[in-house]
């Protein structure tokens, strides 16, 4: 039940800095909580998968408890529990095979894949496309496809058991082994390959003497016009992205390796528009009906190309997908030191006025084209597809 | 205790379906309140198997789907007696066809997946009785799954329109007043013919939720006011769109000119395999005033005599449910999760598939 001190010293120090904000976007976050997921399940002392799904969905909410703004967190530890309850039931599987006779198919992404392999595999290969190689899981072949139960399936109304049915406390000595492993390469190693995912796709998209235009400093997007650059000249238009001029930067960035590139202010977005050819944004975090928070003044972005017909990709990793949804539209929004807009040297001024310095803005997903991520590319009526493939309902509320 | 009298009449009778009467069976279990037509539907079902005496299988079946049949006719009837004032309707009818139809199709589909693994009529029947249990059970536990996951999208300080009386919507609302204690205000529209909103009104007062009831003609004008519309469904049709009491399309289309988002609540056994193409492709009794045929009075003698028949036949003659497309909708909360309506053809597609 408990972390070990050393762990439980390390978890607090992320905790607070989750809570300064010291730790900020969305691939730090990310990676941090992988990496300390996986030393709890391979430091903390459990004889069956149910306690460690159990302290995993404890840690989890402390830790999305301590910065709810950054969704990746949850959606990390999402995915290392759905790993354990994939891990645990191919394990039951290769049990009781034998005196298992039916196979009930309930997976919907298993059931348009082409490939028969088994569905573990499919996970895997949805994840981490480059690692699917270099996989010597030693885990026994199963030589049938597992049942895979998701309580999400309308299927299951006319199935009269139960996803509690599976049994998570069944002992298992090379879980634990297995699960690392999984982590290692299902979330850690692929975290490492996302941005080249989806630069390797920035081909398909970006077609000579296009103007683009972006917001913000996002790397997943800086990476996809670099690798669009080597092969095509086309013209980048950059707004600044008042007060934190992450703009700037990312427009210095884009120049340095040889694209044309445009500063503009903020006002000028609506202006520039009717010039534009496309517009590409990052994300801090895609939500589960495909609206998204992003760097403030992405919805101004979002809202002048919808006005001018012109289409708006969005780059983000899979690990940005979150399964909430905007109950809110300010519940995923932050605002932060109003220093930058105004500052604390205007004291006159600072007595008389409210000064409101939103991080985020939220992107409805009518407003959005198409999402391009580390596997392909969707609409956003088709998040919550990639939602059910990544995620167990059961993790949905943490 | 019906059902226990059912149980002795048709245990007495003879293997034909007619005699076991699934129209009266079905009204019986509609008077309970708190079933929803499908279910109602599935109960007539596992009733009818509890005392067929069909000697072989394939009669078995065609037995099964006599009685559907049955009952979608009795359900039609139904549809237009429920438009009447409560004090003139015989019994406790239901609004929508669409509903039972999703009942139907479902006990098909559940019949079919189980029917491959036995060859013995009587093994068929106990296994079918045996796992129909289980379904009904986790039937019943729908409403209080969406109540979780809808009362997430309830704030406090917002101020919700719900139409009409739907139990689903007040079981989310109740949820979030009673057990998260979000404070909120609620607007029902009246929904005519049947004024059932004004049930909805002093229930949600009795549990102490500050609401107000609404003309239907007056949702344009407190929209305004409004930040999110709730509405129930009664079947909720491939494509993502609902079917719903009438009034509903038109709430929707106004939340939607007026930005405001309006969220569909309904039980996932409500999905059913049809794909209308507009108002009039549904499978209910068309309505008289599409067609022109009934031939009524003449105007001035109506405004003369504006009295209790008069107002009757307005109802009867006017349709019950309308069909909201998807695009009006902006998400689905089921027992399943919260959907985008393009979720709802994948969840069927694996059920019917």
């Amino acid at each position: 039940m408990v972390l070990s001190k050393a762990l439980e010293s390390q978890v607090e120090d992320f905790i607070s800095r989750l809570k300064r904000r010291q730790i900020v976007g969305s691939y730090e976050v990310a990676k941090e909580t992988a990496i300390i997921l996986r030393q709890v399940v391979s430091t903390t002392r459990w004889s069956d998968a149910s306690v460690l799904v159990h302290v995993i969905t404890d840690l989890g909410r402390r830790l999305v408890a301590a910065q709810p703004k950054e969704l990746a967190v949850g959606n990390i530890v999402r995915r290392v529990l759905k790993i354990i309850r994939e891990v645990v039931r191919g394990e039951l599987e290769t049990d009781d095979i034998m005196n298992s006779g039916t196979s009930e198919d309930s997976d919907g992404f298993s059931q348009d894949s082409e490939d028969d392999a088994d569905s573990d595999r499919e996970f895997k290969s949805i994840l981490a496309q480059d690692t699917e190689d270099t996989d010597h899981t030693p885990r026994p072949e199963i030589p049938q496809r597992p049942k895979l139960q998701t309580e999400s399936s309308m299927f299951n109304l006319l199935v009269d058991k139960n996803s509690e049915d599976i049994d998570y406390s069944a002992k298992s000595y090379n879980m634990k082994p297995l699960i690392i492993q999984e982590i290692n390469e299902e979330i850690i190693a692929d975290l490492e390959t996302v941005y080249k995912g989806i630069a390797d796709q920035a081909l398909e998209h970006i077609h000579a003497n296009e103007v683009i235009m972006t917001i913000g400093y996002s790397r997943t997007v800086k990476d996809f016009l670099t690798k669009a650059a080597a092969k095509r000249s086309f013209q980048v238009i950059v707004a600044e992205t008042s007060p934190t001029l992450q703009g700037q930067a990312m427009a210095a960035s884009l120049a340095e390796v040889g694209i044309e590139t445009t500063v503009i202010t903020d006002s000028a977005i609506h202006a520039v528009m009717s010039r534009v050819n496309k517009v590409v944004l990052g994300a801090h975090a895609v939500l589960a009906n495909g609206g998204l928070v992003a760097v403030t003044g992405s919805q101004m972005v979002a809202a002048a190309a919808k006005h001018h017909t012109t289409p708006v990709l969005v780059c983000t990793a899979l690990y940005k997908l979150s399964p909430l949804f905007p109950y809110d539209v300010d519940l995923f929004n932050v605002c932060v030191t109003p220093e930058h807009v105004l500052s604390f040297n205007e004291g006159t001024l600072i007595d008389k006025v409210n000064v409101l310095n939103p991080y985020y803005d939220f992107v409805a997903p009518e407003l959005v084209n198409l999402f391009v991520h580390n596997l392909g590319s969707a609409p956003p009526s088709y998040v919550y597809r990639l939602i059910n493939d990544n995620y167990d309902l059961e993790d949905t509320t943490l | 205790m019906a059902t226990a009298e059912l149980n002795n009449k048709s245990a007495s009778d003879s293997m034909d379906p007619k005699l076991f009467d699934a129209a009266a069976c079905y009204h019986t279990f509609l008077e309970d309140q708190e079933l929803s037509t499908p279910v109602a539907t599935f109960k007539v079902f596992t009733e009818f198997i509890k005392c067929s005496q069909a000697p072989t299988v394939t009669e078995f079946l065609q037995t099964l789907t006599q009685v559907g049949d049955t009952i979608q006719a009795a359900s039609m009837y139904d549809a237009k007696e429920w438009k009447l004032p409560t004090s003139t309707r015989k019994r406790n009818p239901h609004k929508a066809t669409i509903a039972t139809l999703a009942g139907i199709h479902l006990f098909n589909q559940f019949v079919r997946r189980n029917t491959g693994d036995f060859t013995e009529l009587e093994e068929l029947k106990a296994n079918l009785l045996a796992r129909s249990t289980l379904i009904l059970q986790k039937a019943t536990s729908a409403r209080d799954r969406i109540a979780v996951t809808g009362s997430q999208f309830v704030h406090d300080n917002a101020v919700i329109l719900v139409h009409s009386y739907s139990r689903t919507v007040m079981s989310v609302l109740q949820y979030a007043a009673n057990v998260e204690n979000k404070r909120f205000k609620v607007y029902v529209t009246e929904g005519r013919p049947t004024s059932d909103g004004l049930t909805a009104v002093s229930e949600l007062q009795a549990s102490g939720i500050p609401c107000a009831a609404v003309l239907d003609s007056a949702v344009g004008f407190i929209l305004d006011k409004v930040d999110m519309v709730f509405v129930g469904a009664e079947g909720v049709v491939e494509n993502g769109g609902i079917i719903n009491q009438i009034g509903t399309y038109q709430i929707a289309l106004v939340a939607k000119a007026l930005g405001k988002p309006i969220y569909a609540i309904a039980e996932s056994y409500k999905f059913v395999r049809l794909y209308p193409l507009n108002q009039y492709d549904l499978p209910s009794i068309t309505p008289d005033i599409v067609t022109f045929s009934n031939r009524r009075k003449s105007s001035s003698n109506a405004l003369e005599q504006a009295d209790e028949s008069q107002s009757n036949d307005l109802a009867l003659s006017n349709p019950s449910v309308d069909y909201t497309p998807p695009q009006y909708l902006t998400l689905l909360l089921t027992d399943l999760g919260v959907l985008t309506p393009s979720g709802v053809s994948d969840e069927l597609i694996k059920l019917y598939l």
